[in-house]
């Protein structure tokens, strides 16, 4: 069996896996946990399809995620408008976004790049908190509604959400399209004297990181019910990031992995609210130090390894 | 008119202090360093932790706690940062984990509720119709003879222009005999120190909580991006102009616009000139 | 028959250092030129302003009739431009395969086949077939410019820009490549400028020689007519290297 027969096979037991945990853990608080991580699991797969790929690495990727969720706050709580309009509102809002910041960044190099998109995020943040008449300020929005009726509805909704994003993000991935970006990553100036247009190709893959972002974001709000400037910070742009490197970037579906993993340690860590810090700090620094391709993809390659 | 004056001139001396610190740092050692933020809160715990409860005179605390944090900064460097140091990006995250680390201790041990600092000038002065504290005036005094002090080192002492010329070339001034490792040890804590000089002088008049040096943090790398990395008069010019903006823009606007000066700034200039606008050479 | 390449006065200034001066001159289809001169001559600046990477401050370059200033350093390429780097940096992370897979993707070629068959086929043709899996990081220096010129073959170039394919190889290796861009050049139906500075190098290999100094042509002509150029000889006179050793 050729390697990416055995990923999709995997990522369908994951699937399965995840179809069925709410069905066996009843409670609506573990299916509140998951739904929160399936949300994560986007965030962290799109941004490690753009600056897992590419090499660009965003550190803003909360202004996508922000601008999705206020969409769906703004359309439901002052629009009055059915929540499903979000799911299509919140991405093309974040992709626009995404040009905002895409074009005046595309000459940035590495470092240059991340603290841009990252102040791009914090001014937003700002922004929120500056006209606080529209956006309810630190408060933000409170009263949005629901998309479906059941908590277990609304996590099939999402992970269904997810599984297609995740899927596509990799389907993307592995098409010539991901051999460019990887090749954007190994070197610009080659890349384009090999006559790829490669400003096309770094906006096209953040217009597509933002959009599945954005996508997560209005689902986020649609669970949570209420948006709030925290969602602009850096801190979960970090934590995003964090995600992707225990879950190894590069892979999407690591990443997705990674986002599930660290949800569920800090949820049962939630007692000991001090020290959820230290965990992620820990976490960091055993990544860095010991463990810098991630834990989740290397094992799952090793085990691909051992089958038939 | 003249409150806006000294509060902009406060608080342009309490940024570049900071700024110059962070500036010097990446400057000579490449590296980015997010604790900076947690060294100023160690500064302000610092001096509350020696006067309060080791009972030191309060000239003394201030002293103490910024060898202190000097130390630890040097410490850092050697152990966490430099094996490292093949990776910005790690060494970033590293020094993250640190202000992380920093700032959960400080919870731990001071809890969240804001901490008293006395003065060490408990004099208001009454200038053309204005109270000013005499803390503030002081602090703007400390900064300014911090900062003379540092010109001065790297000016005139063997030491001084050592740093200065790795900062300018860190490869050359190897082939010269001089050992950079050591350079990044000691800048690192110098940088420490400032900033927890910084945190010292304004610990009277500002909330001395845990999160305090988040805010800092982001107002140092904003100055130094618009400064230049790097350069030192690039800082010093950009702490004033930020200093300035955000307390005019504080009195005649609001406060919350003032806060979003620094990020606005960061990003006009990364998008116009990465580089920065007084620096150099392009610092990545 | 016109001219594939044409030169106008071209011009590079950076800062005070005037790098491009008032450069013309034109290649014939078929042709295979070598552009000599020592360091800091300006050669590889002209190959930035050529294909693209730099935008000159005045003069034209027309390419089969069509200008190309302006045109972003891609769009060059899928006009016929390729060029080669003086440093190869081969898109590290990837394997050989995939270096040139990504060549193939180039609009130009891009329907003509499929990529990965394309590729493994111009591995063959530059002789590096048996390393098309492995992870380009590890390939030796030599390979390494085979590589780059089968990465720019991939575009199905009609005029193919090599700056210094034989800089650093051991003596050994230059007389294979050599032979490689000369078989190519008549298997692909190439015009080839080249760059190096070291004259013995591309003697054989050249049917004219364009010689700059300080920005600007200084000489044009056959091998043994450069090599007794006043301005030529004046220009390489204290030059630590042998240029002139025709050996």
């Amino acid at each position: 069996m050729t390697g990416d027969r055995i990923d999709w096979i995997g990522a369908l037991g994951a699937l399965a896996l995840l179809v069925v945990i709410p069905l066996i853990f009843g409670s609506s608080y573990i299916i509140g946990v998951m739904t929160v991580a399936l949300c994560y699991g986007m965030w962290a797969a799109s941004w490690d399809f753009m600056s897992g790929l590419t090499g660009r690495e965003n550190f803003g990727h909360s202004l996508f995620i922000g601008a999705g969720a206020y969409t769906a706050g703004f359309l439901d709580v002052n629009f009055g408008l059915s929540p499903w309009w979000s799911l299509l509102a919140a991405p093309l809002v974040a992709v626009l976004f995404g040009i905002l910041m895409g074009f005046p960044t595309l000459r940035l190099r590495g470092p240059y790049f991340a603290l841009a998109m990252l102040s791009g995020s914090a001014v937003m943040q700002n922004l929120t908190i500056i006209f606080s008449v529209y956006t309810g300020g630190q408060d933000g929005l409170n009263g949005l509604t629901p998309l479906l009726d059941s908590t277990l509805a609304q996590y099939y909704l999402t992970l269904g959400f997810l599984a297609a994003s995740g899927v596509l993000l990799r389907l993307i991935a592995n098409s010539p399209w991901g051999l460019i970006l990887r090749a954007i990553r190994g070197d610009e100036a080659t890349c384009q004297a090999a006559g790829i247009n490669v400003n096309f190709y770094k906006i096209a893959s953040l217009m597509i990181s933002a959009a599945v972002a954005g996508l997560g974001g209005a689902l986020y709000a649609h669970y949570q019910l209420q948006v709030g400037p925290d969602l602009f910070t850096v801190v979960l742009s970090i934590n995003i990031i964090i995600m992707v490197y225990v879950g190894g970037i590069g892979s999407i579906y690591g990443p997705i992995g990674g986002a599930l993993l660290l949800n569920v340690l800090t949820e049962t860590l939630r007692g000991l609210s001090e020290y959820r810090l230290w965990v992620y700090t820990l976490v960091l620094v055993v990544i860095l130090f010991f463990l810098p391709q991630g834990a989740i993809a290397p094992l799952w390659r090793r085990i691909r390894r051992v089958l038939p | 008119m003249l409150q806006i004056l000294i509060y902009g001139a406060v608080i342009s001396s309490i940024y570049a202090l900071l700024a110059v610190g962070f500036t010097l740092v990446f400057g000579v050692a490449r590296i980015l360093n997010l604790a900076h933020g947690a060294f100023y809160a160690l500064g302000a715990y610092g001096v509350y932790t020696l006067t309060a409860n080791v009972h030191l005179p309060l000239w003394l605390a201030a002293i103490v706690a910024v060898v202190l944090v000097g130390l630890l900064g040097v410490l850092i460097e050697r152990v966490l940062v430099r094996p490292l140091r093949r990776s910005m990006l790690a060494v970033l995250l590293i020094t993250l984990a640190v202000a992380l680390m920093i700032e959960q201790v400080l919870l731990l041990a001071f809890g969240s509720e804001a901490r008293n600092v006395p003065s060490l000038v408990d004099v208001t002065y009454h200038l053309l119709g204005v109270d000013i504290s005499g803390q503030r005036l002081f602090a703007l005094a400390g900064g300014i003879v911090v900062l003379a002090g540092l010109w001065s080192f790297l000016q005139f002492t063997r030491l001084g222009s050592a740093i200065l010329a790795v900062s300018q070339d860190a490869e050359a001034a190897q082939y010269m005999g001089i050992p950079s490792d050591r350079m990044y040890s000691i800048v690192m804590g110098m940088s420490a120190g400032m900033a927890a000089a910084a945190g010292v002088l304004v610990a009277p008049f500002q909330s001395v909580i845990p999160s305090m040096g988040l805010l800092p943090l982001v107002k140092a790398f904003a100055i130094v991006v618009v400064g230049g990395l790097g350069s030192i008069a690039g800082s010093v010019v950009g702490a004033l102009l930020l200093g300035f903006s955000e307390t005019i823009i504080a009195f005649k606007i609001s406060i919350e616009w003032s806060q979003i000066v620094s990020v606005a700034a960061v990003l006009v200039t990364l998008v116009l000139r990465p580089a920065g606008f007084f620096g150099k050479r392009a610092a990545f | 028959m016109s001219a594939l390449l044409q030169v106008e006065g071209l011009n590079k200034h950076f800062g005070g250092l005037h790098a491009v001066r008032d450069v013309s001159f034109s290649l014939q289809r078929g042709s295979i030129t070598g552009v000599l001169g020592p360091n800091g001559a300006g050669k590889t600046t002209m190959f930035n302003l050529l294909s693209g990477f730099i935008r000159p401050d005045s003069g034209t370059v027309l390419f089969d009739g069509s200008p190309l200033v302006g045109l972003a350093p891609h769009q060059i390429v899928n006009c016929g431009v390729a060029r080669t780097f003086q440093l190869a940096r081969p898109f590290a992370g990837m394997t050989v395969l995939e270096n040139v897979e990504v060549a193939c993707l180039a609009r130009r070629v891009r329907h003509s086949g499929a990529p990965r068959a394309r590729a493994a086929a111009l591995l063959d043709q530059v002789g590096l077939g048996s390393q098309a899996d492995n992870e380009v990081d590890v390939l030796p220096y030599g390979d390494l410019r085979r590589l780059e010129i089968a990465r720019a073959l991939a575009t199905r170039p009609s005029l193919l820009l090599l700056d210094e394919p034989f800089a650093g190889l051991g003596a050994g290796e230059v007389g294979p490549l050599a032979d490689l861009i000369r078989a190519l050049h008549k298997s692909e139906g190439l015009t080839i400028l080249l760059i190096e500075h070291k004259l013995r190098e591309f003697m054989q290999l050249v049917h004219e020689i364009i010689a700059m100094d300080f920005g600007e042509i200084i000489a044009v002509g056959s091998a043994a007519e450069i090599v007794r150029h006043p301005r030529v000889i004046e220009a390489y006179l204290g030059a630590d290297d042998p240029v002139l050793e025709l050996g």
